[in-house]
């Protein structure tokens, strides 16, 4: 049962008209804190208003992992700009049922943002369980496509994902191979960019693999 | 040739060489700029297309061939493209002037300083002023200094056309001047002002001051650039600016913050 408090806060969403009004609703349902207000808030992602989603994305990251079913399987997979805004939540709580998502985004997602948003979650799923094996390696998998893609900021950020996996994860020894060699390509002349180049060598510092 | 093939370089500077197709022309000017193409007829060729715009009245079709030539000759970074786009500067077009100036600043050369230096010299109420019944101003300013601050040849001449900029009635303007002194000059109080614009109401000003920060490398821009109210890929796309420049591992940290 939703509260009284939320109920009247959908009432005002559905009354809200102008850009302004919608915002001010979608942050007050937001500011409840309620686990009964996800279904609502993720149907505001789809609204291709981005100032709401922005507000309802942060509405959703303080609900916590609680969100992440309703999450997966609420997803239009045709919307996507929804979908954009649902890789950022799943990135920012490391739920690791994100996974195949994430996988899927950084894969298949036209918009660089999205991918990259993909590629940081990959780097960052909470996966400290040892029977997380499996998923580890596919996080894994994903950063080395990452490193390949074709826009310079999904290569940062397999740089930065790389880096956190060889140090904070225990990553079987050909992957680590593949990582690192995968980082002194991005480190060398053969990368046109030079951020990507000076992040792929912070990286390979801290990692003490010059 | 079916249109969904990927063009190779051979293909592509023949589609410029011809002059049958000016579809095919327009393409593979763009195509040879985007690819930073090394082919030793990239640039005879980007430069033969420029001749379009001699002729009266320019034949729309080759005047679009020509804009992509001047870009392309802008990111070829060949010096062999410098005097041809200098006399653009005197062009009666003002986007061939604006494209000319851009061009001229990411080669670098400062041999181009006097040419363009010239355009701004009438100041905020000639050169800076509108055009009748046009959003334009009477010379491309943005663009031409811009380029001098790429260009990073610091004299009192070019100090003293771009500073009256710096107060000009429109932010974007005020911010490209900003953006320019702060380059040649590297003091700092330059970096305050266009911190300033960061606040402005218009989101397209906060973009512009956004990404004229990151462009000057200018190190106390970064915690303002993370804290602006912008998307968070273009203030990534600033910082990358400032991270090459500066190569300072803190902008790197705050890029990471930011994925």
């Amino acid at each position: 049962m939703a509260t009284a408090e939320l109920t009247a806060a959908f009432a005002r969403l559905d009354q809200a008209t102008s850009t302004a009004d919608l915002v001010q609703a979608t942050r007050a349902i937001a500011s409840l804190q309620d686990p009964e207000a996800a279904e609502t808030l993720i149907k505001v992602l789809g609204f291709n208003n981005p100032a709401m989603a922005s507000v309802a994305t942060e509405g959703l990251i303080s609900l916590g992992c609680a969100v992440v079913p309703k999450l997966l399987v609420s997803l239009d997979a045709r919307n996507y700009g929804a979908r954009a805004w649902v890789v950022k939540v799943l990135a920012t709580l490391r739920d690791p049922r994100g996974l195949e998502l994430l996988e899927h985004a950084l894969q298949a997602d036209i918009a660089p943002s999205v991918r990259r948003a993909a590629t940081k979650g990959l780097a960052e799923l909470d996966l400290n369980n040892s029977r997380d094996a499996d998923a580890l390696r596919r996080c894994c998998d994903g950063l080395l496509l990452a490193g390949r893609d074709d826009e310079w900021v999904v290569r940062y950020a397999a740089a930065f994902g790389l880096e956190r996996r060889l140090q904070h994860s225990n990553v079987s020894g050909s992957m680590t191979d593949q990582a690192l060699a995968l980082l002194r390509q991005l480190s060398s002349s053969s990368e046109d960019v030079k951020v990507v180049r000076l992040r792929a060598q912070l990286a390979l510092q801290r990692l003490n693999a010059e | 040739m079916a249109v969904t093939e990927p063009l190779n370089e051979t293909q592509v500077i023949a589609n410029l060489g011809q002059s049958a197709d000016p579809s095919a022309q327009y393409y593979a000017a763009w195509w040879l700029g985007k690819m930073r193409s090394r082919h030793p007829e990239a640039v005879p060729l980007l430069l033969k297309t420029l001749k379009a715009l001699e002729q009266t009245p320019v034949e729309p079709d080759r005047r679009g061939v020509a804009l992509n030539a001047i870009r392309a000759l802008g990111r070829l970074g060949n010096l062999a493209a410098r005097n041809p786009l200098c006399e653009l500067l005197n062009s009666t077009d003002y986007t061939v002037r604006e494209e000319a100036a851009r061009s001229l600043g990411r080669l670098r050369d400062p041999a181009a300083v006097p040419g363009i230096r010239r355009l701004i010299e009438s100041g905020t109420a000639v050169a800076g002023g509108e055009q009748a019944g046009s959003p334009l101003l009477q010379e491309p300013c943005e663009a031409l200094i811009e380029s001098l601050g790429e260009i990073g040849l610091s004299s009192a001449e070019t100090l003293a056309a771009i500073r009256p900029f710096a107060d000009h009635p429109r932010p974007l303007i005020r911010a490209a001047a900003c953006r320019a002194l702060l380059q040649l000059t590297g003091d700092s109080s330059w970096g305050v002002q266009l911190i300033e614009l960061l606040k402005h109401p218009e989101a397209l000003v906060r973009l512009g001051a956004l990404l004229d920060l990151g462009a000057t490398g200018w190190i106390g821009a970064g915690s303002a650039i993370s804290a602006a109210a912008v998307e968070p890929s273009l203030k990534l796309v600033a910082l990358r600016g400032l991270a090459e420049d500066s190569e300072d591992p803190q902008v790197l940290r705050a890029m990471d913050a930011l994925i």
